[in-house]
């Protein structure tokens, strides 16, 4: 027992004698939090630090501009500014006035890490290096030259010039490094002369055979029949089926995970084990007519909804790319920091700009020290710590540890600080002040939302996300900001008959006392679409969000040079007046028509539940064998759900509660509700999309810039939730338009319309019409987009509910200098963000709180 | 005992041989996150999926893992979390977060825990025995995320004690990191001192009603020679295998409390590398774990032999 109590009386010695000593450890990981931090900034004055405490659940671990993956990720470039793209967004204001917008109405953009907007040269590049391609009748939009920043650094001093551009982009593009960011400048609207051949110079892969708006490259029929028995392309690429191999068609499955799921219920499985002997290692098997008449036999059956005629969703063909040197790429040096870029495809205005407030610059010898490569996989700890962060912008990264926390300080070597362009003028006082009065950025890991909201409430956060449970006391508090955000959330319900039946078939089923193939029904469906107050379930179950009434969110952006959102056209409001039945004559305006759309009308869901009842009854889907005007069977609808939550709990309730007045006095009272599925993870999409479950609340987000890219989502079957929803190349549209301007009226399937919309040219009659942009005028385009809208609205396969956003608390320490959100800008963030308190300031103050804040 | 520790460390191997084989193969046979459809990224994805040999047979992977594993002691590099890093060098910086944590909370349990169970026993049947009893069984009842919260409201925001989260840096033994460190030890060591009390209440219990503790004190001795002398020591033998035991408990515990307190340490890293489907990390976690685990149960063999010379591992008679 002695030595026992010798041993622990040691132990506590020792414990006692290291906590006395002072060595932090390492220095470099250690200071960061709060106004601690303040004292590490060598130099700096704490008495005027303005540090921005942020909250993270996950803290970003590789902000490798070339290789990052995640918004997480992004932090560092996004928040801290790291890495400043070579324009970027300002207010407008009198030192940036953008003609017929208030001061703060919407915004400009300036050069930043370039010197001067880029000046288009595409009749000079066409002219001198013809290598690029750049076609003959193109004069405008296909080469740029671009002066860059003399004054732009890395932090430590090092120059940036075109040399770092250059070697930066080989580096994104190089092949063998296969950088997640490098189809970045390639397949977008951003699309560099030979960066896709450089970035595959060498390698093999399998190209699926849809285009970027999953139309089919080709069919079976524009194959050709190789001498060996293989098809191929008409570019001469070998075809195949893509057997085990996920394919775009398949929401990046393969049909082999499929056949295993569902097996004898949608396929022919006779010839399957015959055909998966022939899938190679890469899970494809060459097209032959023999192979095809095999893969036609399992996979073209009724119940899977597919003919041996399209069979070429399934087709895959394999590229190889030769090797091509850097030369070939459209980028080059024209003076120690001048630029030029050359497109593959038109790029221009707003747009070029857009496209250019990124970068992918690096430093070039920190970058080449921390690659490496083990059995031919390449590795990079650039941007993974701090050693390895420089920096080109407003703040350095001064402390860094994984999952725990980050640290940015002003870099004093951003030409920014002292360049005089990097301020604004004040909408309030009118007074020009610096833009990034943030000194520091101290970001640390909170995974509880409980623990945010104290640390926020006792001064060490700025910002806090609400919870459900805060809006009744935080939601009128003056701190309190909305954001939008891009998704609108829809009421999916089954519209799968054939599913339905089948499901009904099944022993289990009782079809005395259940049903399911009436909430097919449109009578059904639009009651449904009024069954409830909208604000009330926004409120209700999820009160960040708001009552949505059209497909198409308040968040985009129809005219990037104005910020003019989608919303706020007249096309868009009329068109919610008209699906809403709202008579515009009697009211003031448009705008209080609009605003008088509240999308509940209970009695008239009473009576489309009446209207419904007939028609199932007709349709013999339901009973009333006693004739009391009830009907026999009850609905139940099957939510289909990731996982359960409290929000699914609250969600079901409601909609239950709401059912059940609506219901109430109709046939259907007592009848129809909703039950929660099995917590089907990931493949909750699946079992909708499959008619296996039967209802939930799900969205789309598109581009915010472009409102007019959203179209597609509603009309390609690919995108569809269900099997049985309006098949968009069927249903027919008809607009009149300014054509050539003449006004016409054209007749288009809905595909075709929201292909011409987004710049595929579509015949009709045989004249061919694109209703792209760059050419069709924007009233054109946002009468085709509402037309679609309205069209998609009048389905009901989509029954709109609620928008999303969410809202926070701003701390007392800080201010936005604008309060109205703005699509592309927000409120500013770091750039704008001014404060009411210095760090030192702030602890004095939050100390005469109590510690603890009243917002 | 040389011979019996041997094997058991080969046993050991085998089994954690075993389980890793399972574990691996299981984990591989996961589904791979579905890349979404038209993603232009989704080439680059399957290429690296392509290079690090995700296509061959599950027994060819595992026998390039073992090889690496043994050879260079590679681990693979992350593929989600800490996408390209090496998995061992993330794993170590984390591992010292989670086995400081825990020392600490073991340090701080041990005379606390055996200490209300000595005084338990020898206040049994008294209230103090009922009301330490008692609040035992209820504090063992209790998850230590709950006590994470309560210390976290209370001692944390009401009366701004300590801070919210453990503090930032390596510097493990500083006195702000230690303080900061107290939230977190006492979540994690309530439950703990309830189990060493409870445990060294019924072996002391047991043990003060021996034939041998009469004898000690005709002998002469008082109740507290006879107590911390013979009763404790006899003790040991079942208390000091069952720190052993608490230890890896804790770390268990510690996958939670990790988060709550920030602490990054490997118990977060678990947890995130599942979420994240980050297999290479969650392979090297799941080894941890298990290895630990094992190791543990070894040294809890083992430490019989030492405590209680009397008891022979091993021995055929």
């Amino acid at each position: 027992m002695k030595k026992f109590l010798a041993l622990l009386l040691a132990l506590t010695m020792v414990l006692s004698l290291c906590a006395c000593t002072t060595t932090g450890g390492d220095e470099t990981d250690g200071s960061t939090s709060g106004t601690e931090s303040t004292e590490s900034t060598g130099g700096t004055d704490t008495s005027v630090s303005y540090t921005y405490t942020d909250s993270v659940s996950t803290l970003a671990s590789n902000w490798n501009i070339h290789t990052y993956q995640t918004s997480d990720d992004a932090y560092p470039i996004d928040t801290a500014g790291i890495v400043m793209g070579l324009y970027t967004f300002v207010f407008n204001d009198e030192l940036h006035p953008v003609d017929g917008l208030e001061p703060y109405e919407g915004y400009a953009i300036i050069p930043e890490m370039a010197a001067e907007m880029p000046v288009d040269i595409t009749e000079q590049v066409k002219e001198e290096h013809p290598e690029y391609g750049i076609p003959e009748s193109a004069t405008e939009g296909y080469a740029y030259s671009i002066a860059l920043n003399p004054n732009a650094t890395w932090d430590d001093g090092t120059p940036i010039n075109a040399d770092t551009y250059v070697e930066s982009m080989e580096r994104l593009l190089r092949a063998e490094l296969l950088n997640y960011r490098a189809t970045d400048y390639y397949s977008g609207s951003l699309s560099i002369a030979g960066a896709e051949e450089y970035a595959n110079s060498g390698l093999s892969t399998y190209k699926d055979n849809d285009d970027a708006d999953a139309n089919p490259t080709y069919t079976l029929e524009d194959l050709v029949l190789g001498a060996d028995g293989q098809y191929t392309d008409p570019d001469g690429n070998l075809a195949y089926l893509a057997v085990n191999y996920a394919v775009n068609w398949l929401g990046g499955y393969s049909i082999t995970d499929y056949v295993d799921a569902y097996g004898d219920a949608y396929f022919d499985t006779t010839n399957w084990e015959a055909l998966t002997a022939l899938v190679d290692d890469d899970g494809v098997v060459p097209l032959t007519d023999d192979n095809l008449a095999l893969f036609s036999s399992v996979v073209a059956t009724e119940a899977w909804a597919e003919t041996a005629d399209t069979m070429y969703n399934y087709v895959v063909y394999a590229v190889s790319y030769a090797e091509v040197s850097f030369d070939t790429v459209g980028i080059y040096k024209t003076d120690e920091y001048e630029i030029v870029l050359v497109l593959d495809k038109a790029l221009t205005g707003f747009n070029l700009y857009y496209a250019l407030t990124g970068n992918w610059i690096v430093k070039i010898d920190l970058y080449d020290e921390c690659l490496s490569e083990t059995d031919g996989v390449w590795t990079s700890t650039y941007c993974t710590s701090v050693e390895t962060t420089p920096s080109c912008g407003p703040y350095v990264m001064t402390s860094y540890q994984a999952d725990k926390a980050m640290h940015f300080a002003k870099n004093e070597n951003w030409y920014g600080y002292t360049d005089g362009l990097h301020v604004y003028v004040d909408p309030v006082d009118g007074q020009t002040y610096d833009m990034y009065m943030t000194t520091e950025i101290d970001c640390q890991v909170v995974s509880e939302a409980a623990t945010r909201k104290m640390m926020f409430l006792s001064g060490e956060l700025m910002t806090y996300g609400l919870q459900s449970d805060d809006f009744d006391e935080y939601r009128n508090s003056e701190y309190c900001y909305a954001s939008p955000a891009d998704t609108i959330f829809f009421l999916i319900v089954n519209g799968d008959l054939d599913m339905l039946q089948a499901r009904e078939a099944a022993a289990d089923f009782d079809q005395t006392t259940s049903d399911l193939e009436t909430i097919t029904l449109l009578n059904f469906r639009k009651a449904l679409a009024l069954f409830i107050d909208k604000d009330n379930l926004a409120s209700t179950v999820s009160p960040a969000r708001s009552a949505a009434y059209g497909i198409v969110g308040n968040t985009y952006i129809c005219d990037p040079d104005t910020g003019l959102t989608y919303r706020e056209t007249d096309q868009a409001k009329q068109v919610l007046c008209d699906f809403y039945s709202v008579d515009v004559s009697e009211y003031a305006s448009l705008d209080d028509a609009v605003n008088s759309i509240t999308g509940y009308d209970l009695e008239k869901a009473k009576e489309y539940f009446a209207l419904a009842f007939q028609d199932a009854l007709d349709a013999g889907y339901i009973t009333d064998t006693d004739g009391d005007g009830i009907c026999d069977q009850s609905i139940t609808l099957e939510y289909s759900m990731s996982s359960d939550s409290d929000f699914m709990t609250q969600t079901i309730d409601y909609l239950n509660e709401k059912l059940a007045e609506a219901t109430s006095g109709t046939p259907f009272e007592g009848k129809v509700s909703i039950t929660k599925s099995a917590p089907y993870g990931n493949d909750w999409s699946t079992k909708i999309k499959n008619g296996e479950s039967d209802c939930v609340l799900a969205g789309w987000t598109g581009s915010r810039m472009n409102p007019y890219g959203l179209t597609d989502l509603y009309v390609n079957p690919s995108y569809a939730y269900d099997g049985g929803w309006f098949d968009a190349t069927t249903v027919t549209l008809t607009l009149t338009v300014p054509v050539d301007g003449v006004d016409t009226t054209l007749t288009m399937t809905m595909w075709e319309w929201s292909d011409a919309l987004n710049g595929t040219t579509v015949t009709v009659d045989g004249v061919e019409y694109n209703f792209g942009s760059g050419i069709a005028d924007m009233d054109t385009r946002l009468t085709i987009l509402a037309a679609i809208e309205g069209a998609v609205l009048q389905t009901y396969d989509y029954l709109p509910m609620m928008q999303d956003s969410s809202r926070f608390l701003l701390s007392q320490k800080a201010f936005y200098v604008v309060e109205e959100y703005n699509g592309v800008m927000g409120r500013g963030g770091i750039q704008y963000m001014r404060y009411n308190y210095n760090d030192t300031e702030w602890t004095e103050y939050v100390a005469s709180q109590g510690g603890t804040l009243q917002y | 005992m040389l011979k019996y520790t041997l094997q058991r460390i080969l046993y050991m191997l085998l089994v954690l041989f075993i389980i890793t084989l399972m574990c691996f193969v299981l984990i591989r046979m996961l589904p791979q996150t579905v890349l979404p459809a038209g993603d232009p990224h989704t080439a680059i994805v399957e290429a690296r999926r392509e290079a690090l040999g995700y296509n061959k047979p599950y027994l060819v992977q595992f026998g390039i893992f073992m090889k690496n594993v043994l050879t260079k002691f590679d681990w693979g590099v992350s593929e989600v979390l800490y996408f390209g890093q090496d998995v061992l060098t993330v794993f170590l910086d984390k591992l010292p977060a989670t086995v400081i944590v825990n020392l600490y909370s073991i340090i701080f349990t041990i005379p606390i825990g055996i200490g209300l169970g000595v005084f338990a026993a020898l206040k049994k049947n008294t209230w103090i025995d009922y009301l330490i009893s008692t609040l035992t069984m209820v504090v063992i009842s209790v998850p230590s995320f709950v006590y994470a919260f309560v210390i976290q409201y209370v001692f944390c925001y009401k009366l701004q004690w300590f801070p919210f989260l453990m503090k930032s840096g390596t510097d493990w033994f500083s006195p702000s990191m230690i303080w900061s460190m107290i939230p977190a030890v006492m979540s994690l060591g309530f439950g703990v001192i309830a189990g060493f009390t409870r445990t060294t209440r019924a072996e002391l219990t047991e043990v003060l009603t021996s034939e041998f503790m009469l004898l000690a004190r005709t002998k002469g001795l008082t109740k507290a020679q006879a107590t911390i002398r013979h009763a404790l020591r006899n003790c040991f033998v079942v208390i000091v295998p069952s720190i052993f035991g608490e230890f890896v408990g804790i770390l268990g515990g510690s996958l939670i409390i990790e988060r709550i307190f920030s602490i990054p340490g490997v118990g977060s890293l678990t947890i995130n590398a599942i979420n994240g489907q980050d297999y290479p990390m969650f392979m090297l976690t799941t080894v941890f774990y298990t290895a630990v685990g094992l190791a543990a149960g070894l040294v809890v063999d083992i430490s019989y032999g030492f405590i209680d010379p009397r008891i022979r591992m091993g021995s055929k008679k």
